[in-house]
């Protein structure tokens, strides 16, 4: 019954071929529209299997499964073209499409410029197709092929600017950072289909529960390798170096693939194998310690750096690390919801920099900013509110998921005091490095003077209008989501007593964050200058990111580039080039030879192919 | 007339054009020696078609000779615009083929 869904597919896979095809043909001022109508149409039919999976009653609501036709058949495999439609793809979907179709618009105006605008469009639409591929797919195989292809549409926009060097590299680095990501992906499936002997969605998670026990070797070992690639992509330590390097991309790409959507796709492929995590609780502990850990190691970055955009690259990783806590301790219902707030209130501050960025003509140092509350009324109202939200202020929609997902930490058995505590930290560290970056942007002098900054055009201006919106309200719709996510993971969670102590200390670290910043940014540059030297060693430390890439630098990438040296050297060039070399030579020589019998000359060849008549008549008529 | 005599008179011909085609360098004589061999052929094909009272091999030769004609026609026209462009037809010096 969802065989239109296919169409959610079909449109930004359209629009990819399209654009790259005949993009350059299309006028100019087209190309933007087309690349987001596909985007649009998509989202419209996801609100349509929305609604068409409201009126079924909630338990028959999952696994409808269509498939296309049996791809592969061999032996005892068998592999359709199919898709899921269960409220958890609907609702990443939604998340996906919509958030998607805005940033598209938002990008007609921030891309305008571009003389590569087709090319923009054509990626941004591959990236759509290919993330709704990885959300929609009914096996672990279309999972993975989503998976890389999100991948490659990162590298790509990432590296969009290509004559940038830096660009260059940290689309590179994005892209090699994934494929670890993806071969922990297809070893996880190499152990499913040993273990289940199919890859199916629906078939894998009902054998599950029967075939293991809690902690079983093989559901440890499907679940960590399945999280090699969640953390890949999603950022998580150890693998989240490549996320603040990525916003070399252009903003609107940042706010839509390392804000919003790709980088969930790890939270998303926990909440889909929850069956599977549910088995094993030894990686259920290690994704919340994760994600917790990566929350306040990001949080704790983004206090000190001073581009405008890796502030909400680490902030991105730090939240994305509270949706791994909420996955972690078992509460899969509100990493989902967290994941949609953020995308919100994320994708509205990724755009809000990307309109400071804009009016200040490419200009990212927070240091350089200041002062443009009054040139941008709507952008600083904006950015406010999600500056808000990102703190977790109250009634924002931020506040709604994270407070919960905090106290959640403290209540469920799968969590421990220490885990709320770092959690209620990260909460204050939050409110102060959102709220840093704002007062330095917004508030004080403008500190370039040769600056003039504008509004943005309108089609920029009303994204933001609307995200804002969405931001700032969608916290209401928590019991809705929950709700209509419970399905899914077998019922909702289990409801935590009202506790106003606990809610209310988040509320107060949240806030405390706040008004440090305030008190550090906005009055006394004398305080400001005092804590930095209290804190000079940290801040150092803070500040070059933990020599976290210095790290990876010395172990890993020197170390090969000596080996792959040394093998180029000694391997390569004196063996192997000898013998392969040595085969041409000899071709060459024998050819050379072989080459003199063709004289030109017409008379010879006709005397040879007398001579070879005569002996073939001979041997013909003597043999 | 016995069919060997067919037969000695068609290996004849057939010699002498192959002999003609390898020792000289004129192209012009060397089609005429090609026709020589194609003619031997034909004179066998007829010959044994008497013999056999068959009508085929008359038929055959009469393709023969189209072909013969029709080839000819290519070959003088190509031998033309050779001789245009290099205002020699000597065949050993027509060798840019070479390897």
């Amino acid at each position: 019954m969802f065989a239109y869904a296919w169409l959610i597919l079909l449109f930004p896979m359209l629009g990819f071929i399209g654009l790259s095809c005949y993009g350059e043909r299309v006028p100019r001022n087209l190309v933007g529209p087309a690349g987001c109508a596909t985007v649009g149409l998509s989202f419209l039919v996801t609100l349509l299997a929305l609604g068409d999976l409201l009126l079924l009653d909630p338990g028959q609501r999952l696994g409808h499964v269509h498939s296309l036709y049996p791809w592969i058949v061999s032996g005892n495999f068998k592999l359709d073209v199919a898709i899921l439609i269960d409220p958890l793809s609907v609702f990443m979907l939604m998340v996906v499409t919509g958030v998607g179709f805005l940033i598209h618009v938002y990008s007609i105006g921030y891309m305008e410029k571009d003389p590569r605008l087709p090319t923009f469009f054509a990626y941004m639409n591959l990236f759509i197709f290919a993330m709704a591929l990885l959300v929609l797919a009914a096996d672990f195989f279309f999972l993975i092929v989503g998976w890389a292809l999100v991948g490659l549409a990162s590298y790509l926009l990432i590296g969009f600017w290509s004559e940038r060097t830096s660009a260059v590299l940290a689309a590179r680095k994005a892209f090699v950072m994934n494929v670890i990501g993806d071969v922990g992906m297809v070893f996880a499936a190499f152990v499913i289909f040993e273990a289940f002997g199919t890859l199916d969605y629906v078939e894998v998670f009902a054998a599950a529960p029967g075939k293991f026990l809690a902690n079983d070797d093989t559901v440890l070992l499907i679940t960590l390798l399945l999280l090699v690639g969640a953390f890949a992509k999603s950022a998580q330590i150890p693998l989240h170096t490549w996320l603040p390097d990525a916003m070399e991309g252009p903003t609107p790409v940042s706010a839509l693939i390392h804000a919003a959507t790709m980088v969930t796709a790890g939270v998303y492929l926990v909440a889909r194998c929850h069956v599977l995590y549910d088995l094993a609780p030894y990686t259920m502990f290690l994704v919340a310690a994760v994600g917790i850990l990566t929350a306040v190691f990001a949080g704790s970055m983004a206090m000190v750096q001073n581009d405008i955009k890796r502030i909400i690259a680490y902030s991105t990783m730090s939240q994305l690390g509270y949706m791994f806590l909420a996955v972690g301790i078992g509460v899969y219902g509100l990493g989902m919801f967290h994941l949609m707030t953020h995308a919100f209130f994320k994708a509205l501050l990724f755009l809000g920099a990307g309109s400071v960025i804009h009016a200040l003509g490419d200009e990212q140092d927070i240091r350089k900013m200041g002062g443009l509350r009054l040139a941008m009324p709507l952008t600083f109202y904006t950015f406010l509110i999600g500056a808000l939200a990102l703190s977790g202020f109250p009634l924002t929609s931020g506040f709604f998921s994270k407070e919960a997902i905090v106290a959640h930490s403290w209540y469920s058995e799968n969590s421990n005091i220490v885990f709320w505590a770092i959690a209620v930290f990260t909460v204050g560290m939050t409110g102060f490095y959102s709220f840093r970056l704002f007062f330095r942007t917004f508030l004080g002098d403008l500190r370039s003077p040769d600056a003039h900054p504008h509004e943005a055009p309108w089609v920029m201006a009303g994204v933001l209008v609307v995200l804002a919106f969405f931001a700032l309200f969608a916290g209401f719709a928590a019991p809705l989501v929950e709700a209509f996510l419970a399905p899914v993971f077998g019922g909702e969670a289990a409801p935590i007593p009202e506790d106003h102590l606990l809610e209310s200390i988040g509320i107060v670290a949240g806030l405390g964050g706040i008004l440090t910043a305030g008190a550090l940014f906005i009055t006394g540059k004398d305080r400001l200058a005092f804590a930095v030297e209290l804190f000079a060693p940290i801040y150092d430390l803070l500040y070059r990111k933990y020599y976290v890439d210095e790290l990876y630098d010395a172990l890993i990438v020197r170390p090969t580039r000596a080996t792959a040296a040394f093998i180029w050297r000694k391997v390569e060039k004196d063996r192997i080039d000898c013998v392969v070399d040595g085969v041409g030579a000899g071709v060459r020589e024998a050819s050379h030879e072989l080459s003199l019998w063709q004289s030109g000359k017409v008379r010879t060849y006709a005397l040879n192919m007398i001579v070879g008549v005569v002996l073939i008549l001979l041997f013909v008529v003597f043999m | 007339m016995g069919n060997e005599f067919v037969l000695m008179i068609s290996a004849a011909i057939f010699c002498t054009g192959t002999v003609g085609f390898l020792i000289r360098k004129n192209p012009l004589v060397m089609f005429m020696s090609l026709e020589l061999m194609l003619n031997s052929v034909n004179f066998l094909l007829v010959g044994y078609s008497s013999f056999l009272k068959s009508l085929d091999g008359q038929i055959f030769a009469l393709i023969v000779m189209a072909v013969a004609a029709a080839e000819v026609v290519v070959g003088l026209a190509i031998l033309l615009t050779i001789f245009r462009t290099r205002h020699d037809l000597n065949v050993d010096h027509l060798d840019t083929l070479k390897g």
